[in-house]
């Protein structure tokens, strides 16, 4: 209110109002095209072509049609087992390795926390490639074993899925489990109850809302992901594979947006009593925690040890072993090492890679810009403005990737707009990208402008800076580790993704993810190998990178504080 | 002796939390550990919870050691800063926690709850979250949770120092009568030398991991041991010996022997007398009013003095004024905190 009144009162004298005013408005105004026109836009148009039939008149004809075939729903009954299956598996390791972290007391916990993100840092099909390697019909179990595994169909795909969703489950029920302070188990414990009843009655219900909101994520992750499906599913079809037969084999655009819109519906419920989670759990935290250090207990510590080690083993072995493959002469019969296989000979060779980071740069600069943009011109704007166009900033991770990818393929490669200039350029792949992964960079600046004390930003206005001086001055430095955080996540995504960017590369232009899954359709594995380690090398520079950057920015903060 | 620690040592690496601590409880007794932050009194408290292991010592409880007992089979209460109370259980399923952990029927906890609701005065909440509540009714269910067990001992860990002042002052006497009225042996940790002279049977004055000073409110507020008890207990006016000799040597009569350096005169400031005198040796810098006092800095010959006076007392600042000291009014301190202005 004081700051409405100072501006008032600044207005009366100068000018400046007016600017402010029009910078509001080109903050809020740029981005809300943006997501008007590559976000609502698009989803709109999957929508109607979805109820578009055969002669061009709108119906129920597609959905007659969907609904009655028996492969869709095969492919719905699979994904929605598959994704109960990998749920209840990501979130018991996730629940037991966050656990492990967070309440238990042993050595090597770096080693977990890196081991577990390493998922994150790959292609989603990287995890199905590992697999193959191990377990697959040359790979070094079998060969080794005698045995006869075979990986392809809903095992493969099971596991593989988990692999990928586990980092998530793990972050998420371990942010639920700090919320406990030491001091809470301390007082069960004075009070007289045993370590195995500070588990059941703190723990478990501490983490509930961790463990809910874990359970949607990995469901949703798991319905939605088209690289590990792609790969490793074999005959096992899920809908994502669904999506993709219909738009690339049969070229039937209308039928796979009507599937588009069936995967939509459980990934849209499963966000939104995922964001309602998270209110409640925001609800408890606690002020002036004193984190938890949990004390050495044999009984407790090291079968939990041997758990966490466990499964960050297979981790690191699925990964590991696409490192090593990548470089095996003749997998699995000559083992001996040699560089050959970095020797793409698929049309293009590296050239999807350079033009992969270049998008990735793209998206990454243009989106932190646009969300920074979006976060100042929200401050200014009242509530009831600021409200819907928040909920459309966070709509976007209800939508799967592949169907977002779908509604661009429809509404960019239509001649009937001029929006078709775009269409087969890297600034449409780095479009999706961002639009893709919207509302992750947009919460997480908004909760960087949260921390950002109005008193700061009233004392600059009351001084006369006007609103672009303190953008620059006061805001920009403050959230600047929210940002650094924004764009690499931006870029590293960019980098991996697969599922929003296969429908949108052409003979032309094609990305890294996608060309990984082309090599390895051509049977080259070793090189799909080869090519996945280049990718995961550029994304751990980028992620080193943002570690080093951040520290720095700590650092300089702390010194500031010192000063 | 009800509650014994002797010789309690506790190290951080280099750093000595607790230094051969010796203190006692008796049955009854509200004892308040003092002192500033860093000097061990949270250490002790934790020790004597179970929270934390000795290094060496030992915890005795009438006549059974302690030492080795986990903190949950002790029997204590404790209450911490932060509250703490489980944010998952309504307030009645806090305060009867403990009570279900030893299989009371339900019936019998509810019958408790309801009691212990009533003696905190917050019947109508038991229901709610914690969550949902003040910090002053969180604090007391922390309380009445500590309490339902009719623990052995008492501990509370600066339970006051998270509230707004006005909820403290009532929260304080709440607590002074309750711990009376049901004689839990009570130990609290506090900083606040007010808070401990208004609750405590005896005051343990801590310094540097160490007992400085153990005694009654009155006792460490008149008789100060050392300087550093003077100092924190209150205001006071320390001066040295060189100048009572000069200015006032009677005051030099129950001085202990020792040099010039090993002992301070210790005046609280409201036991100096003031009468207004144009040949008087002090001057009137400056006047405070607080209310029910006054408070005066002097220009003296021993220095600046503070004084304290009730009622009104005819001086403006820059007059000259008589001084009156007794030599009861004096107490001689050991001057453990060399240095400084004496």
């Amino acid at each position: 209110m004081t700051g409405a009144a100072q501006t008032a009162r600044v207005a009366s004298r100068s000018p400046r109002i007016d600017g402010d005013r029009l910078l509001t408005l080109v903050c809020v105004g740029l981005p809300l095209i943006g997501l008007l026109l590559f976000f609502l836009y698009p989803m709109a148009i999957v929508f109607l072509r979805s109820l578009t039939t055969a002669d061009g008149s709108y119906g129920l004809g597609n959905y007659a049609e969907v609904l009655g075939s028996s492969g869709f729903w095969r492919a719905t009954r699979h994904s929605l087992i598959m994704g109960g299956a990998t749920t209840v598996l990501s979130v018991v390791l996730g629940f037991v390795i966050a656990h492990g972290l967070y309440r238990c007391a042993f050595r090597g916990k770096r080693v977990i926390r890196a081991v577990i993100v390493l998922p994150l840092l790959a292609p989603s099909l990287v995890q199905a490639l590992g697999l193959i390697f191990l377990l697959g019909r040359n790979g070094l179990m079998n060969r080794f074993f005698g045995l006869e595994i075979e990986i392809y169909g809903f095992w493969g795909l099971l596991f593989a899925n988990t692999l990928y969703a586990l980092p998530q489950a793990v972050m998420i029920i371990g942010a639920a489990l700090v919320l406990l302070d030491a001091r809470t188990y301390e007082a069960a414990e004075v009070i007289g109850a045993t370590p195995a009843r500070q588990f059941r009655d703190l723990t478990l219900p501490a983490a509930r809302f961790g463990i809910l909101n874990a359970a949607f994520v990995t469901f949703t992750i798991t319905i939605t992901d088209f690289g590990n499906a792609a790969v490793i599913g074999g005959d096992y079809s899920v809908l994502a594979t669904e999506i993709y037969s219909q738009v690339i084999g049969q070229r039937n655009f209308n039928m796979g947006a009507v599937v588009g819109i069936m995967l939509l519906l459980p990934t849209v419920l499963s966000y939104y009593i995922e964001r309602q989670a998270m209110k409640r759990q925001q609800g408890q935290q606690a002020t002036n925690a004193q984190p938890f250090v949990p004390l050495f207990a044999a009984l407790r510590d090291l079968p939990m040890a041997g758990l966490c080690l466990a499964i960050c083993a297979a981790i690191g072995a699925v990964i590991g072993i696409v490192v090593y493959a990548s470089f095996v002469r003749l997998w699995p019969y000559n083992l001996s090492l040699t560089p050959r296989h970095y020797d793409i000979t698929l049309a293009g060779g590296y050239s999807s890679l350079w033009i992969t980071i270049l998008i990735s740069l793209m998206a990454a600069a243009g989106g932190t810009l646009a969300v920074f943009l979006l976060g100042i011109g929200l401050r200014r704007l009242p509530r009831a403005l600021m409200q819907p166009i928040q909920l459309l900033a966070a709509m976007p991770a209800a939508v799967p990737g592949m169907v977002l990818g779908l509604a661009y393929i429809l509404t960019f490669n239509s001649t009937a707009t001029p929006l078709y200039l775009l269409y087969g350029t890297a600034a449409l792949i780095a479009i999706v990208n961002f639009y893709h992964y919207h509302t992750q960079a947009f919460l997480t600046v908004m909760t960087g402008f949260r921390q950002l004390p109005p008193a700061l930003e009233e004392a600059a206005g009351s001084l006369g800076a006007g609103m672009g001086r303190i953008a620059v001055n006061i805001i920009a430095p403050f959230v600047a580790p929210m940002l650094v955080s924004v764009f690499f996540f931006l870029f590293m995504r960019s980098m991996v993704t697969l599922s929003a960017v296969v429908f949108l590369t052409t003979p032309h232009l094609s990305v890294a993810a996608v060309t990984i899954m082309r090599l390895d359709d051509a049977g080259l594995t070793s090189q799909a190998a080869a090519f996945s380690t280049c990718v995961m090398g550029v994304v751990c520079i980028a992620l080193l990178g943002m570690k080093a950057l951040l520290a720095y920015l700590g650092r300089r903060s702390a010194r500031e504080k010192a000063d | 002796m009800y509650l014994t620690v002797r010789n309690a040592t506790k190290t951080y690496g280099t750093f000595t939390a607790l230094d051969d601590v010796s203190i006692s409880i008796e049955q009854g007794e509200f004892v308040c550990l003092l002192g500033p932050s860093g000097c061990g009194k949270t250490t002790l408290l934790r020790l004597i919870a179970g929270l934390t292991d000795l290094d060496a010592g030992e915890i005795c409880l009438e006549n059974e050691t302690l030492s080795a007992l986990p903190a949950r089979k002790r029997g204590f209460g404790i209450v911490f800063q932060s509250y703490s109370l489980f944010p998952n259980m309504t307030v009645a399923e806090n305060i009867g926690y403990g009570l279900k952990i030893r299989h009371v029927p339900a019936d019998k906890i509810a019958a408790r709850v309801r009691e212990l609701l009533e003696l905190i005065k917050l019947p109508y909440l038991a229901d709610n979250l914690p969550g949902q509540l003040s910090g002053g009714q969180q604090q007391r269910i922390a309380l009445a949770r500590a309490i339902a067990v009719d623990p052995r001992v008492l501990l509370l860990d600066e339970p006051l120092s998270a509230l707004d002042a006005k909820v403290r002052a009532d929260l304080r006497s709440e607590i002074r009568q309750l711990q009376r009225a049901l004689g839990i042996p009570t130990l609290m940790v506090t900083h606040d030398q007010e808070e401990a002279l208004a609750l405590a049977d005896k005051i343990i004055c801590m310094n540097h991991g160490t007992v400085v000073q153990a005694g009654s409110p009155e006792e460490l507020y008149h008789r100060p041991a050392t300087r550093f008890v003077a100092d924190f207990m209150g205001i006071s006016n320390l001066i040295g010996t060189a100048v009572i000799r000069d200015v006032q040597p009677d005051l030099l009569s129950n001085r202990p022997d020792g040099t010039d350096d090993a002992y301070v005169a210790c005046i609280r400031p409201e036991q100096i007398a003031l009468t207004p005198d144009n040949n008087g040796p002090a001057t009137v810098r400056s006047i405070g009013f607080l209310g029910n006092l006054r408070r005066i800095d002097l220009d003296s010959p021993f220095g600046p003095l503070v004084v304290e006076t009730h009622g009104s007392i005819d001086c403006r600042e820059g007059q000259s004024v008589q001084l009156t000291i007794t030599p009861e009014a004096c107490t001689w301190v050991a001057n453990d905190d060399a240095g400084g202005a004496a």
